[in-house]
């Protein structure tokens, strides 16, 4: 009786698989445990009320019309002579960064946030919270 | 009893189906007597999208014509953009789009090994080269603050130059998948059950391959040595030492063994891309401003070697700041019809999910 024409390694190589059971798993405990997200990351915007002006560029440049501009009357910067101030949709957003390019005071950044959960459409509506 | 023939549908919602489509199969028993691709699930029509945005905006659609690899779409775009408008890059950020598409080159490979390994029952391999593509992601996450779609590559560079120390993080990750490599080929390549389920399934004959269009793997895996990087060079590839992996086989097997391949060689490439990449230099062009952007009366083709094979995108500009037309030819389209509909006839139900992984169809790309 010969064996030759048995795969002998291909079939005890993979037992080599029981070798991983003592490393370190890869995986985190979530929600005990969360992952830090890397600095420089596209989450939520932030938006400097001291330093928009208000001029709607990125408003023009959000390929998913996402970006309204609206009115406001809470403190804000002089030079903002429009008193609007970019709200996001994220039902509609991309998180590509455009707004973010385009801004001319560099008032408008991405932050690190990237969780929410709402029930309704217009619970999507976010007015970027000022940079911590 | 007597046969009778039975037609099924195989997905769209089935895991061993590749993305949102489905294969209607016609069955003897459990051979498939015909096979009909069904596409039309995923249609967002990106082509003509991106002639309604600006060039500007359009970027930002071209990486989700491929959700696994979304790179070589950004390099495509941008190459056809900067063939138009005439822009010359730097060497460094040719350098650091290079590496990005290694990056994404290696994450994909170790994502179809996923898919590949699920379909045959080997789940085990299939958490393990998911792990390591997230360590690839993390490095993408650093790099371009999007795991998965990137939006890095863009008309005239790339966006952001290098994080501090993001060099050395991307060495000690080469140097983990480096090791992993043998325990893959312990536990996939060489596993007995793999090779008698993927030799001799799903063979391609060369000539057919080259007659029909063929690329990446389908036609590596039977022999014919065709890869962009080497044959059209682009970017820095020209500089860069590397070899095409080629097998005889035509199979599924074959095709495995190529991607193994290729998971090396694009190793080899990125450690040469860290000795070789230029500490300084700019890493965009100074472009014009979001309305002012046009391109000239003028069209281009331009391709990119992914790791599914050839991807091409012909572009043309009218003068305005609008892409007249842009058309996307990936791999996705001849191998989902073309080649999968004559290859899963005579072959058994349980080995659809095997053919169709092999050859890397996605149909995000063939609606595109």
């Amino acid at each position: 009786m010969t064996f030759s024409h048995i795969d002998i390694k291909g079939i005890v190589a993979p037992f080599s698989a029981v070798g991983k059971v003592w490393e370190h798993p890869g995986t985190v405990c979530y929600p005990d445990q969360t992952k830090t997200v890397a600095p420089g990351y596209r989450g939520f915007h932030t938006n400097d009320l001291d330093a928009c002006i208000g001029c709607a560029n990125c408003q023009d440049v959000c390929m998913n019309d996402a970006i309204d501009m609206v009115t406001i009357t809470q403190e804000r910067n002089p030079k903002n002579k429009s008193a609007c101030i970019p709200r996001i949709d994220y039902g509609r957003c991309c998180w590509c960064n455009l707004c973010v390019d385009v801004c001319p005071p560099d008032s408008l950044s991405l932050g690190q946030e990237c969780i929410h959960a709402a029930p309704g459409s217009q619970d999507f509506l976010f007015f970027p919270k000022e940079p911590s | 009893m007597e046969n009778r023939l039975v037609t099924i549908f195989h997905g769209p919602q089935h895991p061993g189906i590749t993305g949102n489509m489905s294969v209607e199969l016609d069955l003897l028993g459990e051979t498939i007597h015909r096979a009909r691709t069904h596409v039309g699930y995923l249609h967002r029509g990106f082509e003509k999208l991106i002639e309604r945005r600006t060039v500007i905006q359009a970027f930002t659609i071209v990486c989700r014509i491929c959700v696994p690899e979304p790179d070589p779409n950004e390099e495509n775009f941008a190459r056809a953009v900067e063939g138009l408008a005439g822009i010359e890059i730097s060497e460094r950020a040719q350098y650091i789009r290079v590496m990005v598409q290694e990056m994404s080159r290696l994450a994909a490979q170790l994502l179809w090994m996923g898919g590949q390994s699920g379909s045959i029952g080997l789940e085990t391999v299939g958490q393990w080269s998911l792990y390591d593509r997230d360590l690839i992601l993390d490095l993408f996450e650093q790099l371009t603050g999007g795991r998965v779609y990137h939006m890095y590559t863009y008309p005239g560079g790339v966006r952001r130059d290098l994080p501090e120390g993001f060099l050395r993080r991307l060495g000690e990750l080469l140097d983990h998948l480096e090791k992993q490599l043998p325990r893959y080929d312990r536990t996939f390549f060489d596993n007995a059950t793999l090779r008698k389920r993927a030799i001799g399934v799903g063979v391609i004959d060369p000539d057919e391959a080259l007659a029909n269009g063929y690329v990446g793997q389908a036609l590596r895996g039977c022999g014919i040595r065709r890869d962009l990087r080497r044959d059209n060079p682009y970017l820095v590839y020209d500089r860069l030492e590397f070899d095409i992996p080629v097998f005889d086989g035509g199979d599924v097997y074959s095709r495995a063994l190529v991607r193994r391949g290729e998971m090396r060689e694009s190793i080899r490439i990125l450690r040469q891309v860290i000795a070789q990449m230029p500490a300084e230099g700019a890493i965009m062009q100074k472009l014009p401003k979001h309305r002012k952007f046009t391109l000239p009366r003028d069209d281009i083709y331009v391709a990119t070697e992914s790791a599914r094979g050839e991807f091409g995108y012909y572009m043309a500009g009218d003068g305005s700041e609008y892409i007249r037309r842009m058309q996307v030819k990936g791999p996705s389209l001849i191998h989902g019809f073309t080649l999968l509909e004559s290859l899963l006839v005579g072959e058994e139900l349980s080995n659809v999910a095997l053919i169709m992984n092999s050859l890397g169809i996605c149909p995000p790309e063939i609606e595109r």
